[in-house]
């Protein structure tokens, strides 16, 4: 193997890799902001609030996202006059706002139904606590059950953040250069496959990465779960010392 | 808030803070309380006895509306609740504003002490009296570091519930309702999800509140807490007030049969 195509090519992988995190991390970012309305809406007993959310739940779960990429992209251009008319055109004819949008809606999806079970995860006792002190329910929601609910599905968001950095790879059949699109034009210039492992290599990086800080993140959200293992691993000098 | 409706019967709500009359409550087929009254004048210290099922939870739990009553009649600190009926049938409160009022004047201890496990033993403390009542930051604070005092937690504040025992949980869900301070305090069998040996030091406490002169109505398994601390004993059967009156009394002689059956197998 040699070192050639990558030393040749080099920055425009990182280029690739830049569109690729700023792709997925823009639709991250509005899926988060989406997902929490819909969540509650989700978990409401009204149904003409919680129907809607769910029928968008199972379409966006239940259909490939390259599918779904392709339904945006190519299916907008149909109505190409109906999105002018509303002002709408310049964001269905460029690839990345294509992209960015199918992305957000894909993990607006995933995040409504991950927030969703830290919802119903969250004590019954601790909500009645909250009405049984006088709390609204937009209260309870703002102080109590959302708190909860992200501490619960911190988690798996943090898994939903790294498929869709992985997923957001079909960007490059829609004509984006992001790194797996930089990866092919690459290999087909060359023909030299060492490119893709390169490309591996940086996709491994940023999942490693975000792993790290979102073992972090979740350490500093949950005090009352750190401080307890800590206790944990003291009280059995304590609990032993009085026997021996 | 309604001042005017307060003020007029300040008076009225000084000398009863609760006032519950004829209350009944169905779960589907199922009548779990028949028409129960209770007046909780102030410095009462009510208990609530009765056997698994006989609706003592449910009437409690009907006094703050985390259940809504079907029938009958609820006076918190002067103001009537009013009910209605949805369209499926189920009762609910007329006005669900006035409901967080009356319920924030009401505090309510559980049996599963029901602490908010994301926040620390102070924060659980202030949030309610800091976000429904609207009351500055640093008053609050010192009151509720006041009661956590009392109830012997000052050197807990900053403990998350989850590394506290179950007594010491159970003072800090007092101290949280204290820090609110309540016209009425609710407790919910506050002693029956703790070890035996830790019974005690809530027993303790809630004694404390009583010879302060705190009002309580106190649904419980502890005969000897209620024969010594508490001014009335209500017996509930199925749904219904079997027996009530004054514990020097009543602990002495029963009328009913299945009270002197309950006090037997219960003491």
């Amino acid at each position: 193997m040699s070192f050639d195509t990558i030393i040749q090519y080099g920055h425009l992988l990182l280029e690739g890799t830049w569109l690729t995190i700023k792709l997925s991390g823009l639709a991250l970012v509005v899926g988060a902001l989406c997902a929490m309305p819909m969540a509650v809406a989700r978990c409401s007993d009204r149904r003409w609030l919680s129907r809607p959310v769910r029928v968008y739940i199972s379409f966006f779960r239940g259909t490939p996202m390259l599918a779904q990429l392709f339904l945006i992209y190519y299916g907008a251009g149909q109505y190409r006059h109906e999105l002018q008319a509303l002002n709408l055109w310049w964001l269905f004819r460029d690839p990345f706002y294509c992209a960015l949008v199918t992305f957000a809606l894909n993990t607006t999806a995933y995040q409504t139904e991950l927030l969703r079970g830290g919802i119903q995860g969250v004590p019954r006792g601790e909500i009645e606590a909250a009405k049984a002190y006088g709390m609204s329910s937009w209260l309870r929601y703002r102080l109590i059950v959302l708190p909860h609910a992200y501490r619960i599905a911190f988690p798996a968001l943090g898994n939903e953040v790294i498929l869709l950095l992985k997923g957001s790879a079909i960007a490059s059949v829609v004509t984006l250069f992001d790194l797996m699109g930089q990866t092919r034009t690459i290999f087909a210039k060359t023909f030299d496959f060492s490119i893709y492992l390169w490309a591996a290599l940086l996709y491994l990086l940023i999942t490693m990465l975000i792993v790290r800080v979102w073992r972090r993140l979740e350490d500093r959200l949950n005090p009352h779960l750190r401080q307890r293992t800590v206790q944990r691993s003291s009280t059995p000098a304590v609990a032993v010392a009085p026997t021996e | 808030m309604n001042t005017q409706v307060i003020e007029k019967n300040s008076s009225q709500a000084l000398e009863a803070p609760l006032i519950a009359r004829d209350i009944h409550k169905s779960f589907g087929e199922l009548e779990v309380l028949k028409g129960i009254s209770l007046t909780s004048r102030q410095h009462d210290v009510t208990a609530i006895l009765g056997s698994s099922g006989s609706g003592k939870s449910t009437f409690l739990r009907c006094l703050n509306l985390l259940e809504v009553p079907d029938a009958g009649e609820l006076i918190v600190h002067g103001q009537q609740v009013r009910f209605k009926h949805n369209r499926l049938g189920e009762a609910v409160p007329e006005d669900e504003k006035l409901v967080e009022r009356i319920r924030a004047r009401l505090g309510m201890v559980f049996q599963q002490f029901n602490l908010w496990s994301h926040m620390t033993v102070l924060e659980n403390c202030m949030v309610g009296p800091l976000r429904v009542l609207k009351q500055p930051r640093a008053e609050v604070e010192a009151r509720a570091r006041y009661y956590l005092n009392k109830v012997g937690l000052d050197n807990r504040v900053d403990h998350y519930p989850s590394h506290l025992s179950g007594g010491q949980q159970q003072r800090a869900a007092i101290a949280r309702a204290l820090t609110m301070e309540p016209d009425v305090m609710l407790f919910d069998e506050p002693t029956s999800a703790l070890d035996p040996e830790l019974v005690g030091e809530v027993l303790l406490v809630m004694r404390k509140l009583a010879e302060e002169g705190r009002t309580m109505i106190v649904v419980t398994h502890e005969m000897a807490f209620a024969r010594e601390v508490s001014s009335h004993v209500m017996f509930l059967h199925q749904g219904l007030v079997e027996e009530e009156g004054a514990p020097e009394q009543l602990f002495r002689q029963q009328e009913s049969e299945r009270f002197r059956q309950f006090l037997s197998t219960n003491f």
